[in-house]
């Protein structure tokens, strides 16, 4: 069984390694039918870096995969905890409302998605990448779970001691939320990083093209693409996704059980 | 505690409670529930984007009724659907039911190898893809060779360009479907295969009568999940065919891509929107019905 197992795992990543050992061939070793890695040409790296969009492209990126999360985790976490911890009227129907805008498909909305927020001014800016990305009510429902379990004692004593409501959470309860903001950071940040579709209609501005859009650009090549420089980008845009794999995967195992659980 | 002192912290409760919802509400409202209302409005009109919106009732729905590439769309999506939605069921299953059979550190490096391609986005698989099913010099045809397969076109075949696409998609996916369905193994009580094991039931028999039963609400989830997402497939067929070889991966959000924004019939795109989100959500209760109530 193990040997099985292992068999069909190395399988599974056989094509992350073809990806890496061919981008290091060169233009007309690429598609030798070697599968053991025998040419190590790091100028690749260098090319694909230096002769694309890349640099740029992988900057958008971070800047809006980073914006996204961190404001999405400060919003969801407030609006779960509001759902959880605070009484008020209507709190059964916001968050059943809430809840409901889950059952909507984001590429069904893909067009008035687009209308509306260009006639908002964002579309073709880093404001139309980031702001519609935000919103999320998987990222509410996952806070909500977590205060729910959260202990009351702590609030109190803090209320005791003269903190607000809002202090009580930015200064006790948020802090106190890292095994549930690492995991969703961590699901938000690859989602964002993954983000193609999105990015593709609401960007024109070449300037502002994200990682995945340039790399769909560079293997649009048909018959002339350079596939060792394009598998060599590939693998430059994968570095952030994979280290994090790598150092996170703990979190990520996490993460992919809460988005499990019904 | 004095009954006014209660009532200023009551609505003090309710200010911040608002003032916490109120990023997330102002934001779902405008970036998810206005666009719905506003796709219905559209759909009611004839409008290319240019010109002002002229009302036209229910004309876009009657002429998708006639719209032949519009049923051949939902066609190639539900052959798509019926093809994917299984095979990733059964190959994450198996997975996770061998995972669950390992022990030790074997355990952890597989998981580890199944997981990976997770970490691949849609895009990178999708080029790896391209690269590896080559039609003259691809790796996996090279593969085929070795055991007396001729070249095949894979994505340049009308009749190939599916699977190839469904293999790429279901590789980057079977190892998220496998921890989830690994979590909810684990959490199947030991005693209960120790009863049925001295009852006789072992193997195919306690798999059959414990495991697939206790497994009934992940099993919906999934299949859930799985069929919403099969239908927004598009990442993969826009950078790997962009909808053909002719047109034969022209999938229903593709063709309703193209109406709106190459075509720019927002109104008839729009309506089309409507219809296919209907049929999602129809089958998504469908479903809910079949998998969760029986028994």
């Amino acid at each position: 069984m193990p040997a099985v197992a292992l068999a069909l795992g190395f399988g599974m990543i056989f094509p992350i390694y073809m990806m890496i050992i061919s981008s290091m061939r060169s233009e007309t070793t690429v598609f030798a039918f070697q599968l053991l890695p025998v040419e190590f040409r790091f100028s690749n790296f260098a090319e694909a870096w230096s002769d694309s969009g890349l640099p740029r492209s992988i900057a958008n990126s971070l800047f809006v995969s980073v914006t996204v999360t961190v404001v999405a985790m400060v919003f969801h976490a407030m609006s779960g905890y509001a759902l959880a911890r605070l009484r008020f009227p209507g709190r059964r129907f916001v968050f059943a409302w809430m809840l409901s805008t889950m059952m909507v498909p984001f590429s069904i909305i893909l067009l008035p998605l687009y209308l509306i927020t260009k006639e908002l001014g964002m579309a073709n800016s880093y404001w139309g990448l980031i702001v519609p990305s935000i919103f999320n009510a998987y990222g509410i429902f996952l806070f909500r779970q977590f205060y729910r379990d959260f202990p009351k004692e702590l609030e109190e004593a803090a209320y005791m001691e003269g903190l607000s409501l809002a202090g009580t959470f930015f200064r006790i309860a948020f802090p106190l939320s890292v095994p549930i903001i690492v995991p969703l950071t961590i699901g938000f940040f690859l989602a964002n990083w993954n983000s193609y579709l999105w990015p593709l209609i609401i960007t024109q501005d070449e300037k502002l093209w994200v990682v995945q859009q340039e790399l769909a650009h560079l293997a649009g090549g048909g018959y002339f693409t350079p596939w060792n420089i394009v598998l060599a980008a590939a693998v430059i845009a994968a570095i952030p996704t994979f280290v994090l794999f790598f150092i996170a995967q703990r979190y990520l195992v996490e993460g992919i059980k809460m988005s499990g659980i019904k | 505690m004095t009954p006014k002192r209660i009532s200023a912290r009551t609505r003090n409760e309710w200010v911040t409670a608002y003032g916490f919802l109120l990023p997330n509400l102002i934001g779902l409202f405008v970036f998810v529930f206005v666009p719905i209302v506003y796709a219905l409005y559209v759909s009611l009109h004839d409008w290319n984007a240019l010109n002002p919106k002229a009302f036209s009732g229910l004309d876009n729905y009657r002429k998708l009724l006639h719209d032949d590439q519009w049923w051949s769309s939902i066609r190639i999506t539900l052959t798509f659907s019926v093809i994917y939605v299984p095979l990733l069921f059964v190959l994450s299953l198996l997975s996770a039911l061998l995972m669950n059979a390992l022990r030790g550190r074997t355990k952890g490096v597989a998981r580890t190898l199944f997981l990976l391609p997770f970490a691949v986005t849609s895009v990178t698989s999708a080029v790896i893809g391209m690269f590896m099913l080559d039609p003259r010099n691809g790796v996996i045809n090279r593969l085929l060779g070795l055991i007396g397969i001729g070249p095949q076109p894979f994505l340049g075949s009308t009749s190939q360009a599916m699977l190839s696409i469904i293999g790429v998609i279901l590789w980057i996916n079977i190892g998220y479907n496998m921890i989830i369905f690994l979590s909810a193994i684990k959490e199947i009580p030991r005693d209960y295969y120790e009863a049925a094991g001295m009852d006789g039931a072992t193997g195919w028999k306690s798999f059959r009568f414990i495991t697939l039963p206790l497994l009934r609400e992940t099993s919906t989830f999934i299949l859930i999940v799985t069929t919403i997402g099969s239908f927004q497939a598009l990442d993969q067929i826009l950078v790997m065919t962009k909808g053909g070889p002719a047109n034969a991966m022209e999938v229903s959000v593709l063709y309703i891509f193209k109406q709106g924004f190459e075509l720019l019939n927002m109104g008839y795109a729009a309506s089309l929107a409507f219809v296919l989100f209907l049929i999602i959500f129809g089958l998504s209760l469908v479903q809910l019905k079949l998998f969760s109530n029986r028994n």
